[in-house]
């Protein structure tokens, strides 16, 4: 969103937080923005929507993270959300195996209706009820490397991990699109015809507002 | 599983009254003073308009409804003027059922209901389960962990879920649910959900929970369309900004304005959306951004999605948003819109929005 040069941040990546219905996406989002934690929070009908900004690497980053329903039926709406996503959270609840289960399915959903270079950090969340736990960190550890994912356990109700796993994917991020830039600007510093003044300036603002990650 | 966390947080004795506000919600915030007095102000005169009404509306019902049908026949407008005024609370549960048909459903169908819970089993009785506690948890009826609120809540809902095995339980249904809970029985609920999503009176809204969602991408999408022709210089600003329907409206359809809207004003949608059908959600919808019109179009995506899911609290006053909803004119062209969403290719049109993203 937003194409317009904005000078409060450097770079804007669109984040999507994804997992099935009951895990915890919508404490997670609210403990990343708002650090807070709410026991009797209604489900999510829907998308909901929240911002922080960070500094990754000296740069300012502003994460736009948007929050799906969980329910099956709902990707008939939230799938829409995927496209443009640099990001993705994709959450289970370490306490119901079914969730887990569910992390092939939702990768599909990503393969299907995303960009195919997002990145990904798989979340086992819930992490405080460890003596309820039914997937071993080990399993999880697997499956992402398999997948090739990011992992993390995190708790929103400790407030554990949750920083961590959200400044992984932004920092993540940033190293694919810093490294893009640097391609970029080899590649037309190349082909600029003698006697072209490179305006940097230009280009540094430019990068806060690439169409490949900030929309 | 949650049982920890849940049992934990779970109050021990009843609240103290105080702890409530008139319909049983907790109180937000307790110590801001300022709007409780405005409440109370409000609320007492509500209770002596209320008592004058209440005189009509008996008069009008007959004994548990026995001159309603007649009445309705012979002075429908007047019907829709004290509808439009707002239910009295007390007869809000039998006027609500005599007007969505649901009486007739429950008394053409004995003992339908006690099958549907007792009998039956459903494949969504773990996710109807799983939101039990996050369906109007800040409602003292429904906080209390296997309380009867929660029970009834359950029991409508996987009635329904076996009842109608292609929708079965979507989530947003327990708000409809829990709200019709507040004013009626059980069995009562479970058909005037019925008599709703199977088109007793007006349209089936079924659509909003089938596979993919059909009527809440046409709801959508004829809202954008309606915000155009309404309100021409906000729709050009949420192209602009990229701002889609389906980020603040989609709650309004799916539950009613019953998600996250104050109760007091959800009821009075309520008494309008059972009697004229769903063009009045249309017409709040149209008539909150109306309201907030010269806020909204100055401000940017981030703030614009922000003030869409939370409007100020003078615009949910009902005396205030409700007659401006009434006086927006759209049914004529709602049919329209309604014929050319069918003809062409219905979801394409929403999804082709999201795509410029």
């Amino acid at each position: 969103m937003s194409y317009k040069v904005d000078h409060e941040y450097d770079y804007l990546f669109k984040v999507v937080l994804i997992g099935d219905s009951g895990v915890g996406k919508s404490n997670i989002l609210s403990r990343f923005t708002r650090n807070e934690f709410c026991l009797e929070s209604k489900s999510t009908i829907g998308v909901e929507f929240a911002t922080r900004t960070l500094q990754v690497e000296g740069k300012t980053v502003k994460a736009q993270i948007w929050d799906t329903a969980g329910q099956e039926r709902y990707r008939a709406i939230t799938s829409a959300y995927y496209r443009g996503a640099v990001g993705a959270l994709l959450v289970y609840d370490i306490t119901k195996r079914q969730t887990f289960d569910n992390v092939q399915r939702w990768l599909r959903e990503l393969r299907d209706h995303a960009d195919s270079n997002i990145v990904i950090m798989m979340a086992g969340n819930k992490s405080d009820l460890n003596h309820l736990r039914a997937v071993s960190t080990e399993d999880a550890q697997s499956l992402a490397e398999k997948e090739g994912l990011s992992f993390l356990e995190t708790s929103a109700l400790e407030a554990y991990n949750v920083e961590k796993a959200f400044q992984t994917i932004l920092f993540d991020i940033y190293h694919i699109i810093s490294k893009k830039a640097l391609a970029t600007q080899e590649a037309s510093s190349t082909s600029v015809p003698h006697g072209t003044t490179i305006n940097v300036s230009n280009m540094s603002s430019n990068t806060g507002n690439k169409a490949c990650c900030s929309n | 599983m949650e049982k920890k966390r849940i049992d934990d947080y779970e109050p021990g004795p009843l609240p103290s009254p105080r702890a409530l506000d008139r319909f049983g919600f907790f109180k937000q915030d307790v110590s801001a003073s300022d709007s409780s007095v405005k409440n109370r102000s409000a609320y007492e005169y509500e209770r002596i308009r209320g008592e004058r009404s209440v005189r009509k509306w008996r008069k009008m019902i007959g004994v548990g409804g026995s001159d309603w049908k007649h009445y309705v026949r012979r002075k429908p407008h007047v019907v829709k003027r004290r509808i439009r005024k707002g239910i009295p609370d007390c007869l809000r549960g039998l006027v609500w059922q005599l007007i969505s048909g649901s009486r007739d459903l429950l008394l053409m169908n004995p003992g339908v209901y006690e099958q549907l819970v007792i009998y039956e089993t459903s494949t969504s009785e773990l996710d109807i389960i799983r939101d039990i506690s996050r369906t109007f948890p800040s409602h003292v009826f429904f906080r209390q962990r296997h309380g009867p609120g929660q029970r009834s809540l359950y029991n409508v809902l996987k009635a329904y879920s076996v009842f109608d095995r292609n929708v079965g339980y979507v989530q947003g249904m327990g708000f409809l649910a829990g709200l019709l809970l507040l004013y009626m029985s059980e069995e009562d609920a479970f058909w005037l959900l019925v008599a709703l999503l199977k088109g007793a009176v007006h349209a089936p809204m079924e659509g909003l929970y089938l596979a993919g969602l059909p009527l809440v991408q046409q709801y959508l999408s004829q809202f954008e369309q309606l915000v155009r022709e309404h309100l021409p210089k906000l729709g050009e600003h949420f192209s602009e900004e990229m701002i889609n329907p389906s980020m603040y409206a989609s709650q309004w359809f799916i539950t009613v304005f019953s998600y996250s809207f104050p109760f007091h004003l959800a009821l009075r949608i309520w008494d309008v959306f059972l009697y004229e059908g769903v063009k009045i959600v249309f017409k709040v919808g149209l008539a909150l951004l109306m309201y907030c019109h010269d806020d909204l179009v100055k401000l940017p995506f981030e703030k614009l999605l922000h003030a869409l899911k939370n409007f100020p609290e003078d615009a949910m006053n009902p005396d205030t948003i409700l007659p401006l909803a009434y006086s927006i004119k759209i049914s004529k062209r709602l049919e329209e819109l309604t014929q050319e969403y069918e003809k062409n290719g219905k979801v394409v049109q929403s999804e082709e929005h999201l795509e410029k993203h």
